[in-house]
Parts: structure tokens; sequence; C-alpha cells
């Protein structure tokens, strides 16, 4: 996808984020967080020239959809080396990336070490949970943000 | 995990679901995708296809041999999830038109799961 789309994504869902509470809902606080939180670091990505910016979305690592003509709307998948990530490390990026898109791999890596014992395991969902989650999200937007303003300068 | 379990989780994921505006498509599918896989993965415990300590994460992990099995206990919980898994590539990851009737129709499949998994607690 490109930035573009990936931002009004990162917008639409940090508008949710406000309308749930992330201990009652947090199955849901929890994954609109992280779907965000991936976005911004794609939208990094692309940004930085690491991966490319295009109607190209993840189904698995390695394999992508894509329009199946210049006017149809219809999508079919293929196989792609470089794209969106699916998840931070999933597939891993090749090689060095600049140090603010390395802080929000690291803030994203946090995040995700919640997914699957909190969302789809038993794990208690407590203050600090909540609270690592939300620290590590609000570093990799801010990140976001800085580098997309930087560029405008 | 075990079966009541399962079913706790889905049932708050499925009320945190009603917090969402049509818009909100994405988390909508997230959020059904999610409560489907709790009430799948109970459904199939209580049928003893697989145990409380082997949990599906996503149909399309499966082997092709652990696909045929599940399907062979029962063919539409393992089909309406992966129906469910399907789209999100598309209006999840990818930007594509009409996110939100994709979410409507997986919000009926999660309802169709719900069911036979109750179904499947009652015998």
């Amino acid at each position: 996808m490109n930035i573009e789309g990936h931002v009004d994504k990162i917008k639409r869902l940090e508008d949710l984020r406000k309308r749930l509470d992330p201990e009652s809902d947090f199955e849901l606080w929890f994954w609109s967080t992280m779907t965000a939180g991936t976005n911004a670091v794609n939208a990094a990505l692309h940004h930085a020239g690491i991966t490319p910016g295009e109607r190209a979305f993840p189904s698995q690592p390695g394999v992508y959809y894509v329009p199946a003509s210049d006017k149809g709307k219809e999508f079919k998948p293929v196989l792609k080396s470089s794209g969106d990530v699916l998840h931070v490390g999933r597939p891993p990026i090749p090689g060095p990336v600049p140090a603010d898109i390395s802080e929000m791999m690291k803030s994203m890596e946090q995040i995700e070490h919640f997914r699957d014992p909190c969302t789809r395991g038993d794990m208690t969902i407590d203050a600090n949970v909540i609270s690592t989650c939300e620290k590590a999200y609000g570093t990799c937007v801010a990140m976001l943000e800085r580098r997309l303003s930087e560029k405008k300068q | 995990m075990n079966t009541d379990k399962h079913q706790e989780k889905a049932l708050r994921i499925e009320r945190s679901l009603k917090k969402c505006r049509p818009e909100d498509h994405e988390i909508r599918i997230e959020g059904v995708m999610l409560a489907a896989t709790h009430w799948v993965n109970g459904a199939y415990h209580d049928l003893g296809v697989s145990a409380d300590t082997n949990d599906i994460l996503h149909s399309y992990m499966l082997t092709v041999n652990e696909y045929r099995r599940y399907a062979a206990a029962n063919e539409d919980l393992i089909g309406k999830l992966a129906e469910i898994e399907d789209v999100r590539p598309l209006y999840v990851r990818g930007d594509v038109e009409g996110g939100q009737k994709v979410a409507d129709r997986a919000g009926a499949l999660l309802d169709e799961i719900r069911a036979i998994a109750i179904s499947v607690r009652r015998r």
C-alpha cells in the first residue's frame, strides 16, 4: 500500500482506539494498536525507500495480492520479494534500516509480544500490559510523524 | 485453551465489536476472525478433534493433512473461518473498496460459526 493509504488507516484506527476501553475491550484495542503500528512501520519503510509503496497487499510472507489488470477490480496472488510486512519480522527486512525505523520495529516487537498470549490465550491482561503497549505505540507513531514531517521541510 | 475459556474470550470480543462503527471495517473483520477462531477451536475440542493444548492459529497455517482432518469432522467450521481469513489481505491490509460490505459478510459468518459451536456444546 502507499504511504497515504497507511496514514489513512492509522487515523481511522486511532479514532476507534479512543472508543475502546483498553481493559474491557483489550482484544480489539490491542488489535487496533498493533494494526495501526504495523501500518506506521510500513509507511516508514516506504518513506525510506526500503520497501515499495504500491498496490500490493500481503497474504503471507512473500505472497501479495496485486491488481489482475490495469482497469479491473480483480486481484491475483503473486510472489514478491519485498513489500508491506504483515507483522514486524514477517517477513524480516534484510539489511540495515535507519535508526528511527529500527526503534519503531523494537516498539512493535514489544506490542507483538502480547499478541497471541493475550488475544488467543488466557494471559492476564493487566495495567502493565496495557501501559507497555500504549507507550510502545506512542513511540512508533511519533517516530513516523517525525519522519514524515521532516520530509516536508 | 479449553472450550469454556474460548467461549468467554469469543463473547468478550463480540461485546467489543458492538462498539465498532460500519466504517471500522478492518477491525470488524479482525475481531470477527479472532472471535470465530475461538468458537472454532472450542468446537473442535468438544468434537474431540483437537486437544485443549492444540489450538488453530489460522486455517492457512495448518498442514493439508490437518486441514482435511478438521474438515472431515466439520467442514463448515474450518471452511467459514477460512472464508473470513481470506478477505484480510485486500480489506484489512489493503485499501480495496467495499470493506464495509465484506465486514458485514464476515459478521454473518461469525453468527453461523457461533451457532455451530453452541450446537456442538449442547450434544
